[in-house]
């Protein structure tokens, strides 16, 4: 079976003046296939944030390719959903508004987008939400909304930045399944980076371990248990193998 | 209904404290037996502006359309110009210290040039309070824009989002309340170029009335000119208020 995505001898490095010439990722070959899971972990500044952004098309990398459907890619030409740690989203704009925000920017018909839009909303448990504002939302609610904006125009991958890191435990929890619900529903082909190896564990199909300076593939696990996934999984002995494994790989 | 209630209470207190200043001061020119032409005494300002009602609101409405359509224009320059200063850091880094270096004129300076190339009249004033208030609007509004997040821009990247697009879609709505909120400066120095203008170059207006009236030691009447001011500028100030609240509510995180 042929990747949906293919990053092949990634190398990323940054110019900037504060940190010149500094090597984020080198040599990073990673494979996603149509309807995976993904989870990318590493410790802070391995690079797998820069390796995100290298699949939404935001940074060029100075050597190796990406290859989308088999095509190689110069740039962002494949349409991504993004949901960062933070919701960002527009206070001046509504919530419906705000899922809506990449219709407009794409300068499609957004009224044909307006029943999925509602749909999306009432998926995530904010239906009767859809005219508040995000003030109004709490924290939780407000990242729910960023993941409907994330879906609204249809994604080929679904890149998730850490996004539920600010969050209470319990409500985390909440989101993990309420994505896993959703990731379903849309079927759509997610990468989750994260640096909480259990989310990694519980979320994904496959567990990238990023390590290293500069940041590498140090291994890969795939995680087989079925969809779709309890909390109670947590507490099994399987599932803490996975953990203690993957956390093995990170190194100290 | 509770908000009013409050609001009604704490003009009421600004009224007591207002008239415990006028008894005070009428008290104490009074005791003192200071001259009417070195401060005049509260009730003989009151006299005075009831005396020259229809002179001094002429000249009040001559120096507030002078200073609203020098604030139009600062309003409208700022936002036209902020916009390809915000869009490319180029033009931002060619005109921005050229635009800064102009700040630091005094522009009460300029009022005699403005004379005479553009003779006595409207425009002089128009132009001095366009110039002293352009820039307070300027600075925050191209601040709000040029200011967002970093992530949110990756963000707006990543769904394909040009720069153009960026800059409408977040740039623009996010300057809104620095721009209005920039507008009560502006409404100040536009009233003090105004006025500067009036006093240099024009025989009409609450500048020229201030001026007039200290050379005839009718300080009493220069008095009313200010008292006039501080009220005409308070009151278009609550206007704002009300138009600030109702178009960027949401920055106030207020349910429109």
């Amino acid at each position: 079976m042929e990747p949906l995505v293919r990053l092949h001898g990634i190398t990323v490095r940054y110019d900037g003046r504060r940190n010149g010439g500094l090597v984020a990722i080198t040599d990073v070959d990673l494979d996603i296939y149509q309807g995976e899971v993904v989870g990318i972990v590493g410790k802070s500044g391995s690079g797998k944030t820069t390796l995100l952004k290298v699949l939404a098309g935001l940074i060029r990398p100075v050597k190796g390719e990406v290859v989308f459907n088999n095509h190689k890619l110069n740039g962002n030409s494949f349409r991504v959903g993004v949901l960062f740690q933070s919701p960002l989203l527009l206070p001046w704009r509504t919530v419906i508004k705000n899922v809506l925000l990449p219709i407009e920017i794409l300068g499609e018909d957004v009224s044909k987008y307006l029943s999925r839009a509602l749909e999306l909303i009432e998926k995530v448990g904010l239906k009767g939400f859809e005219n508040s504002y995000p003030w109004e939302l709490s924290g939780g609610m407000q990242q729910r909304v960023a993941l409907c904006r994330a879906l609204i125009h249809k994604p080929s991958l679904l890149l998730l930045d850490e996004p539920f890191s600010s969050l209470d435990a319990i409500t985390r929890e909440e989101m993990w399944m309420l994505l896993q619900d959703v990731i379903s529903h849309e079927g759509c082909t997610t990468v989750l980076v994260t640096h909480d190896v259990r989310e990694a564990v519980l979320l994904c199909d496959r567990v990238v371990v990023i390590g290293g300076k500069p940041g590498r593939v140090r291994a890969e696990v795939r995680v087989d248990f079925k969809r779709p996934r309890d909390l109670k999984l947590q507490y099994t002995k399987e599932f803490n193998d996975y953990v203690v494994m993957v956390r093995g790989l990170l190194g100290d | 209904m509770i908000r009013l209630r409050l609001s009604s209470s704490r003009v009421l207190n600004s009224l007591v404290v207002l008239a415990l200043i006028c008894v005070v001061w009428e008290l104490v020119v009074d005791l003192l037996s200071i001259p009417q032409y070195i401060l005049p005494a509260p009730t003989s300002i009151i006299s005075t502006t009831i005396k020259y009602y229809n002179y001094l609101l002429r000249n009040l409405l001559d120096t507030s359309i002078h200073a609203l359509v020098g604030l139009a224009l600062a309003a409208t320059f700022s936002l036209a110009i902020s916009l390809p200063l915000a869009y490319s850091e180029a033009v931002r880094d060619a005109v921005y210290p050229l635009i800064t270096g102009f700040n630091a004129i005094p522009r009460a300076a300029l009022v005699p040039l403005l004379a005479l190339w553009f003779g006595l009249g409207s425009m002089p004033k128009i132009l001095t309070a366009f110039l002293i208030a352009f820039f307070p609007v300027l600075v925050p509004t191209l601040t709000a824009m040029v200011t967002i997040e970093k992530e949110l821009w990756e963000l707006l990247r990543s769904f394909g989002a040009t720069k153009t697009q960026i800059l409408i879609k977040v740039g623009i709505p996010r300057a809104m309340p620095y721009f209005l909120s920039s507008l009560h400066m502006g409404l100040t120095s536009s009233f003090v170029g105004t006025v500067i203008a009036e006093m240099v170059a024009s025989d009409s207006g609450l500048g020229y009335v201030i001026l007039s009236s200290t050379s005839r030691l009718d300080t009493a009447l220069a008095f009313s000119c200010l008292i006039l001011l501080a009220l005409i500028t308070f009151v278009l100030s609550k206007v704002l208020s009300v138009v600030e609240r109702r178009v960027v509510g949401w920055a106030y995180r207020v349910s429109t």
